[in-house]
């Protein structure tokens, strides 16, 4: 009977050892003090970087990056260095660079980390001259088969010649899984001669102070197009519709603008390349966004919507200028559009009225459509100053 | 008795006879008055009719009951016909299995956008869906939207002959007990852009400005819709009449020059949502709204499947709101009377209606591109609306009842479901609390 009792109470114990110390390793797990940072860039082969540089997007034939510059880093002995030509070298107006994890993920491979408990990225940049353009910085944001948990966008910023903190708030936000750590994106339009900058410590923080940004109804005027360099336009003219062969668009035309020093020149051929006999471009935010980004702009103040537009020769005729009515899984709250439109050869300013209209949520801050059955030979038109008001 | 006790007597009796005047009189008066009450209580209400609420709400009331429109579009062409076909003489009466479906399901409304050429056929169909299954009918007229060369809105000559074969209508139906109200045109406000038919005269002709030419169309042609439902209402005070109409297009125009009309009946196709749509016909033209013609395909045109579970995600999200807007809910605008889906069934000819041989084939090419139902919007040319796939009731080459099998897609099921207690699916969902 000793015996067995012996047995038992040994088989007892073998029992729930295993059990008793998996219990004690998870309490040391939750005790375990969670990371306060987590490393994009720090220094050249710091290991505390967790992201590589390798998305080259756009006219990636524009830029350079030396990745050890030790021309006056913000801490440490290197910095980031990038030198973007603007010459659009694959056409495309615009360039990027995203940090990946792996190199060259686009959301093919497994390789997000979970910063769930980080609150905000913080980086510090500057300018060789100063007035550099970034049109954005990002977080996350790769699709693909593993996409990112999170899309957080930040910017236009115009940089300065010497160094400057950022912050992204990243509170509230599902940073459950993110292969894409930090991205800057730029376009020619904004830099025409180029811009040459540098980024230094780069990094995600737990900082309990940060509080998730409630969505703030924007303050008027509020820019659709002020001026091609200007970082206060807020929307691209990124949704080229119909026959968006038939379409050549110039941000910066310096021929006669109404107000600054550039305007935006559309010629329409009308030759039908795509065969729809119409064509028209909306203003997205952000680019090429059809209603698959929750980024709408709450313009609830705004009570019109006005724009300076002449004709080359006067008399081209545009079915419809238009705001709002973007649909799709986050569509636009409302929409709002006069036409048909026959365009003076002289600047003239129109208005779209806002008054009832719910504009709390706006994706396509502007959009004009034509077609060659009233524009046979196609048309040559100027916009200027489009803004909310 | 002496004369002052005769005189006294006298006078008693002229009081007393006086009072018994006057008794009578009130008495007389009081039934009157009854009689007058009771007389405008019964005198009978218009057996379909809005009512406006105090806090500005409306409500259809059918036998002075509030009434949902729980609709369908409904037009059961077979498979290997055309629009042409005419299903109101089908000896098989396809509308008897089809309005059982609907029964099961909740549905309670059908919608045709013409009647049939032979009225008592028509008539055998009201009848039918209203006494087998207490299903009610809307009707609709084209207004010759489709006539060629263009409907000639500001031409007297067309005009009358319209305005002839509606009030013609409105005299063959008005007495059905299972008329519900009458809608006046689908889409035709398009023609008045020049998007769709388009049509002018000589006096917009002669106006260089496109926006005023515009406007010119607009109001010659709802005040032709306005005149119509004029003089329906001047033939039959029994039931609403409605303004079929594209979105809201044009109705800031038609709030001056069509007052008569009891509601609007819009053809509304924006996805998940329809956004401020509600908000906005309040501020522009205060008429409560069926939504006529809404719904999802049921086929993915990017991955090039049929897919049961998008169609059925986004009408259980439109019904959602359409709810959310009915009378007396806090959180809507309180001017929604219901819808009619587009559609009960497919219909297999549609893709290519000048092919026969196609009507025999349900065709997966789309027709056209729609971003607000976005989970395909990626296919060739974004390209994504189905349109021999609107059915919420698929139909099958083997035949049922003589007529095409009817199998009910995931859509029917979610909505039967959503209709049992629309007031629970409408709330939120939230986390169950620990």
């Amino acid at each position: 009977m000793k015996k067995l009792l012996v047995v038992l109470t040994a088989a007892v114990v073998v029992a729930i050892t295993p059990y008793v110390f998996a219990q004690e390793q998870a309490t040391k797990e939750a005790e375990k003090p969670q990371p306060k940072e987590f490393g994009v860039y720090k220094d050249k082969n710091a290991r505390e970087n967790h992201y590589i540089p390798s998305g080259w997007m756009g006219d990636y034939g524009d830029i350079k990056l030396n990745d050890q510059s030790a021309d006056n880093p913000h801490s440490g002995t290197t910095s980031m260095q990038f030198v973007y030509s603007g010459k659009k070298a694959q056409g495309q107006g615009w360039a990027g660079v995203y940090w990946q994890n792996p190199a060259n993920n686009w959301g093919s491979k497994k390789g997000g980390f979970d910063l769930t408990g980080m609150t905000k990225l913080t980086f510090w940049a500057r300018g060789a001259k100063g007035a550099e353009v970034i049109q954005k910085f990002k977080v996350g944001g790769i699709k693909g088969t593993y996409p990112d948990s999170a899309e957080i966008e930040f910017g236009p910023i115009e940089l300065t010649d010497t160094w400057k903190e950022y912050t992204i708030n990243l509170a509230g936000r599902d940073l459950s899984y993110i292969s894409a750590g930090f991205c800057w994106v730029t376009t020619s339009d904004l830099n025409p001669e180029g811009a040459t900058f540098y980024l230094d410590d780069i990094k995600f923080e737990a900082d309990l102070v940060m509080k998730a940004e409630v969505k703030k109804s924007e303050a008027m005027p509020f820019y659709v197009f002020a001026d091609s360099r200007s970082i206060n336009n807020h929307y691209i003219p990124s949704g080229w519709m119909g026959d968006y062969g038939d379409i050549k668009y110039d941000g910066a035309s310096k021929e006669d603008p109404y107000l600054g020093d550039t305007c935006t020149k559309i010629i329409y051929t009308g030759l039908g390349a795509q065969g729809a006999r119409w064509a028209g471009i909306y203003w997205q935010n952000p680019a090429n966004n059809w209603g698959t980004v929750d980024a709408g702009f709450d313009l609830s103040k705004a009570t019109k919507l006005t724009f300076w537009a002449k004709g080359a020769k006067g008399g081209e005729r545009i079915e419809e200028f238009k705001v709002g009515g973007s649909m799709g899984e986050f569509s636009d709250s409302d929409s709002a559009s006069i036409g048909p439109v026959i365009l003076n050869k002289e600047w003239t300013q129109y208005s779209i009225d806002l008054k009832g209209k719910d504009m709390s949520y706006i994706i396509g801050g502007f959009c004009w459509a034509t077609n060659v059955d009233v524009n046979p030979e196609g048309a040559m038109f100027y916009l200027d100053e489009i803004k909310f008001e | 008795m002496n004369k002052i006790k005769r005189y006294r007597l006298q006078a008693t009796g002229y009081r007393l006879q006086a009072k018994k005047v006057k008794s009578l009189l009130l008495v007389a008066c009081g039934l009157w008055l009854v009689a007058f009450l009771l007389g405008m209580a019964s005198k009978p209400k218009p057996k379909v009719y809005i009512q406006k609420l105090k806090n500005g709400h409306y409500q259809l009331m059918v036998n002075r009951k509030p009434y949902i429109v729980k609709g369908v579009c409904y037009n059961p062409i077979p498979i290997g016909q055309n629009h042409e076909y005419d299903w109101w003489s089908d000896a098989n009466k396809p509308w008897i299995v089809d309005g059982k479906l609907m029964q099961e399901m909740g549905i309670n409304t059908v919608r045709f956008y013409q009647a049939g050429q032979n009225p008592e056929d028509v008539k055998k169909v009201i009848r039918d869906l209203y006494e087998l299954y207490g299903i009610r009918t809307i009707i609709g007229h084209w207004l010759g939207f489709w006539e060629y060369p263009c409907p000639f809105y500001g031409d007297k000559d067309f005009q009358d002959r319209i305005k002839k074969e509606v009030l013609d209508m409105i005299n063959t139906y008005k007495d059905e007990p299972g008329i519900l109200f009458w809608v006046l045109g689908n889409e035709n406000n398009y023609s008045c852009l020049g998007m769709v038919n388009p049509w002018s005269n000589e006096e917009i002709d002669k106006e260089p400005d496109p926006i005023k030419q515009k406007n010119m169309r607009y109001n010659i042609y709802y005040s032709f819709i306005n005149e119509l439902a004029k003089q329906i209402h001047s033939i039959d005070i029994t039931h609403p009449v409605a303004l079929g109409n594209g979105e809201l297009i044009g109705l800031e125009i038609a709030a001056q020059s069509c007052p008569e009309v009891d509601l609007v009946a819009c053809i509304i196709y924006r996805g998940k949502t329809f956004g401020n749509l509600f908000r906005s016909l309040k501020a522009t033209f205060d008429k409560p709204i069926v939504l006529t013609e809404f719904g999802a395909d049921s086929y993915d045109a990017y991955k090039d499947v049929e897919d049961q579970n998008m169609q059925a995600f986004f009408l259980e999200s439109q019904w959602r709101q359409l709810y959310e807007n009915l009378a007396n809910n806090k959180e809507g605008i309180g001017n929604c009377l219901g819808g009619t889906i587009f559609e009960w069934t497919d219909e297999w000819w549609k893709h290519n209606e000048n092919d026969p041989e196609s009507w025999k084939i349900h065709d997966t090419d789309s027709n056209w591109s729609n971003g607000s139902y976005y989970f395909d919007i990626k296919a060739k040319g974004n390209k994504n609306m189905n349109e021999e796939w609107f059915g919420i009731t698929a139909i099958s080459q083997e035949q049922e009842f003589g007529i095409d099998k009817r199998i009910p897609r995931k859509a029917y099921y979610v909505l039967r479901e959503f209709w049992k207690n629309p007031t629970k699916n409408l709330k939120p969902k939230t986390k169950k609390a620990k």
